[in-house]
């Protein structure tokens, strides 16, 4: 019922849109990505490249000079927050540190003018919405009852390296009994245990990524409300809950999580979208291990079965707007010497196949790229005797390690990061030792390090700041909103 | 696993001071005890090509002419369809044997129009095709799109499947469609393996003739006379170039591809940007200073050539990208050697850029 009743709403908000949109077009464009996956980052990219025209050879609409300007508009929506554009720039230039961690949402509109190939004036409107990535893991749960999560959180649990994390936390549930009297004590320790074992997953020498529910990370103003209090319970009967019982209430809250929560942000933000783009920070996982890599794989089918993709027909595009184009893009491909570009999109193209087989037949164009939105390394060859190494030039943070060297975060360093295999199958083997990461080993046997390294130093002319390098995000453009530039 | 055994480990340097040549090395140092060298790279830029051939614009507004020219033809159809219907009409009413032969060669003649046009059709369908394929090839210059990149190469392949000289550039070609290629890459591979036996042909064809239009004017008693032979060698120039780039136009497909080609020309001046006009007055007006009829005879050879490298460029499936245009002058090159040794004769086989990756 709930389902029917959101269908409409959403329907009747298609259509008034598809009325206003007709002569003023609008993409509106979905970056996805979990969290440190670079959402920010590129979202500022983007639109610094499109306002202060950087170097987009590959955008055809720019690099010929049909865009006449591209400027930021109000944004459509006054109760969300406004994306701090100028703010990031700073951070990136001045003091030459990435964003912070997105702690909530916010909104940008860009307008673009431009003349069309057949000499017409238009202007192109494009909302783009940053988040927090941790909050994607929320739209799977649109589909799941209370038992099911609860099951599948345990199991997942109860799998290596998780359930070492997990002890103190299992240790409590086993003291709960789901069909005892409602407790909030106990339900508030269990939710906080839950909490402190999906954080500990997240840290990056396990960099688990499927960790749902995603305000349990990010809380943002919701943190302590009764939403946010449960956890999953061992439930052995099925059937309704016995009333009043610890399971009823666990449930009743985990249903005003997805009322209160996940379903407001999947119907502001993600069903209505035209065009995606989905981050992906491949070498993250790498850097922790074979477990990371497959919880990324099994986080980004399920993020990606949410998305409502196919060809839009005239009916569709009238009530159910679909996605008709997506970009998977690795980001933070500056990591990498650009010999092994296409070795690391063929990883990711393994990562997404199944979801991304069923949205192709749907009719959605979909494209791999290696990309990065802000290129902060150079390139070169490092001769060591008689073997040459391929490898990238850049200023570690302060605090990052590599075979047995921390780094101030002011030297220069040229890093190995380690050789990605041909076939993007030898990652995923079955038995967790197909490499080894941090996991397992200490950084000096990890078989990737892959450093965090600081923004580029740019320096900054009278008129104001100089474009940002990049790489491959003017083809990430191309094939984004080129074809609605032309 | 083995794979992941003969994997190289990940490695740090420090660089002594930024920008130096030389650094110091930090780990294995000590372990191998080879001196370190980092050479820095210049900065990689993923492959880039100039958009010099930008999306045609579409025509705006509706098309008047060509709704003119449809309903025109309609009006002329029926009028034709009523005429010969009446013819019948009236030879049944005179004879009935006569009619029935009467309706016997309409429906002869009829039947045989609709061949005609269905020919003519498939014909118009190839070439544009083919000019569809050049646009589609030229985007995936721009975008690098992988997945269009194949489907182009496919359809090159399917287009150059008669062609007996290419057997070996196929099979080359088809022997890398499993592979990861960037689009880009994909048409200049290609271009490389498909274009290049028919690009030598090209400029053979396109040199003789106009070796031999410039040897014919040189000769001719009459201007009428060397009129005719141009427009002829023309003609057979277009068709040449057309069948030797798999079109096989009908036609209606020749007249529509010599009014591409004459856009071209006028686009272009049939002139490749290493050509200058100046050398090309200064050659023709020696010519003219040895004789009248060798300068006319010059000029003719030339204006054909420039009329062959239009058609070359409007005809070929792929943008010239990793193979050489040929200019102008190459050809006025062969022309003038041309005099020397007979016409059509075999050229050296021309050294073809490899790839680097092989």
């Amino acid at each position: 019922m709930i389902e029917l009743i959101e269908q409409i709403r959403l329907a009747a908000r298609a259509f008034a849109e598809f009325g206003a949109h007709l002569f003023d077009p609008t993409i509106r464009l979905g970056v996805t990505g979990l969290s440190n996956a670079g959402k920010t980052v590129f979202i500022t990219a983007l639109v610094h490249g499109l306002t202060r025209g950087g170097r987009f050879p590959l955008f055809e609409a720019l690099a010929t000079g049909r865009i006449a300007r591209a400027s930021l508009a109000p944004q459509p929506d006054d109760a969300v927050p406004r994306f701090d554009h100028e703010g990031h720039v700073r951070a990136l230039v001045e003091r030459r540190d990435w964003p912070a961690s997105t702690r909530q949402i916010s909104e940008l509109r860009l307008v673009i003018a431009f003349q069309s190939l057949n000499g017409h004036q238009r202007k192109l409107t494009l909302d783009i919405v940053d988040y927090p990535g941790e909050w994607l893991l929320d739209l799977p749960l649109l589909g799941k009852s209370y038992e099911t999560w609860a099951a599948e959180s345990l199991a997942l649990s109860r799998q290596e390296p998780r359930a070492g994390l997990a002890k103190e936390w299992h240790a409590h549930l086993a003291t709960l009994d789901p069909a005892g009297a409602e407790d909030e004590q106990a339900a508030v320790i269990a939710a906080r245990l839950f909490t402190d074992y999906l954080k500990a997953c997240r840290d990056k020498s396990y960099a688990m990524s499927l960790l749902p529910p995603g305000r349990f990370l990010m809380p943002g103003e919701m943190a302590n409300s009764p939403a946010l209090t449960f956890a999953p319970l061992v439930l052995t009967g099925v059937g309704p809950p016995p009333p009043n019982s610890l399971w009823a209430m666990m449930r009743r809250r985990y249903e005003a999580y997805k009322d209160v929560v996940v379903r407001p942000f999947f119907r502001d933000h993600f069903a209505r979208l035209d065009r995606q783009i989905v981050l992906v920070d491949a070498l993250a996982a790498m850097n922790a291990g074979p477990d990371a890599l497959r919880d990324l794989e099994l986080a980004l089918g399920q993020v990606l079965d949410c998305f409502n993709t196919g060809r839009n027909t005239l009916v569709s595009a009238l009530l159910y707007p679909r996605i008709d184009r997506i970009l998977l893009a690795a980001t933070k491909a500056d990591h990498l010497h650009h010999t092994s570009h296409d070795r690391l999109e063929a990883i990711l193209k393994r990562m997404t196949e199944r979801a991304t087989a069923k949205a192709e037949i749907a009719g959605t164009k979909i494209d791999v790229v290696a990309l990065a939105a802000v290129r902060a390394t150079r390139e070169a060859t490092v001769r060591v005797g008689r073997e040459q190494l391929p490898c990238i030039l850049g200023v570690p943070f302060a605090g990052e390690v590599m075979g047995g060297d921390t780094f101030d975060g002011e030297t220069e360093v040229a890093m190995f990061p380690g050789d990605l295999p041909d076939n993007p199958d030898d990652l995923f083997g079955s038995d967790g030792s197909a490499f080894r990461g941090l996991t397992s080993v200490s950084p000096q046997g990890a078989d990737f390090r892959f450093l965090r390294v600081r923004p580029p130093r740019l320096e900054t002319t009278e008129t104001g700041v100089p474009a940002l390098p990049h790489i491959r995000l003017d083809r990430a453009l191309q094939f984004l909103i080129g074809d609605r530039l032309q | 696993m083995s794979k992941t055994r003969q994997r190289r480990h990940p490695a740090a340097f420090r660089l002594e001071e930024p920008g130096s040549l030389t650094a110091q090395l930090s780990r294995a140092a000590s372990a191998s005890g080879h001196s370190v060298e980092v050479l820095p790279e210049p900065d990689f830029a993923p492959p880039a090509v100039a958009a010099d051939n930008p999306l045609p614009a579409k025509r705006p507004g509706f098309r008047w002419g060509r709704l003119f020219w449809s309903a025109a033809a309609g009006l002329v159809l029926l009028a034709v369809g009523l005429a010969v219907t009446d013819l019948i009409e009236g030879l049944f009413a005179r004879n009935l044997e006569l009619g029935w032969f009467g309706s016997a060669l309409a429906i002869l003649a009829g039947i045989s129009l609709a061949v005609i046009a269905a020919r003519e059709a498939v014909g118009l369908m190839r070439l544009s095709t083919v000019e569809h394929l050049h646009q589609r090839a030229s985007n995936i210059l721009i975008d690098d799109d992988r997945t269009e990149g194949k489907a182009v190469a496919r359809e090159l392949l399917v287009l150059t499947r008669r062609m007996p000289r290419l057997a070996r550039s196929r099979a080359m070609l088809e022997s890398h469609l499993g592979d990861i290629i960037d689009g880009a890459d994909m048409v200049r591979l290609a271009e490389r393996e498909l274009m290049a036996p028919l690009d030598q042909e090209a400029r053979r064809l396109i040199s003789a003739a106009a070796t031999r239009v410039s040897v014919v004017t040189a000769l001719s008693p009459r201007a009428a006379l060397d009129i005719v032979f141009v427009l002829g060698a023309a003609l057979n120039l277009l068709r040449r170039l057309a069948y030797l780039y798999g079109v096989r136009p009908g036609t209606l497909g020749l007249v529509r591809l010599i009014r591409h080609v004459l856009m071209q020309l006028v686009a272009s001046g049939g002139l490749a940007t290493s050509d200058s006009i100046v050398q090309q007055m200064l050659g023709h007006g020696i010519a003219v200073k040895f004789s009248a009829r060798l300068g006319e005879g010059v000029l003719n050879g030339m204006l054909m050539a420039r009329l062959g490298l239009a058609a070359m460029d409007t005809i070929r499936p792929l943008p010239f990208t990793v193979l050489p245009r040929p200019t102008l002058r190459d050809l006025m090159g062969d022309l003038i050697r041309g005099y020397g040794d007979g016409e059509e004769r075999q050229r050296p086989p021309q050294a073809i850029p490899q790839s680097p990756s092989g």
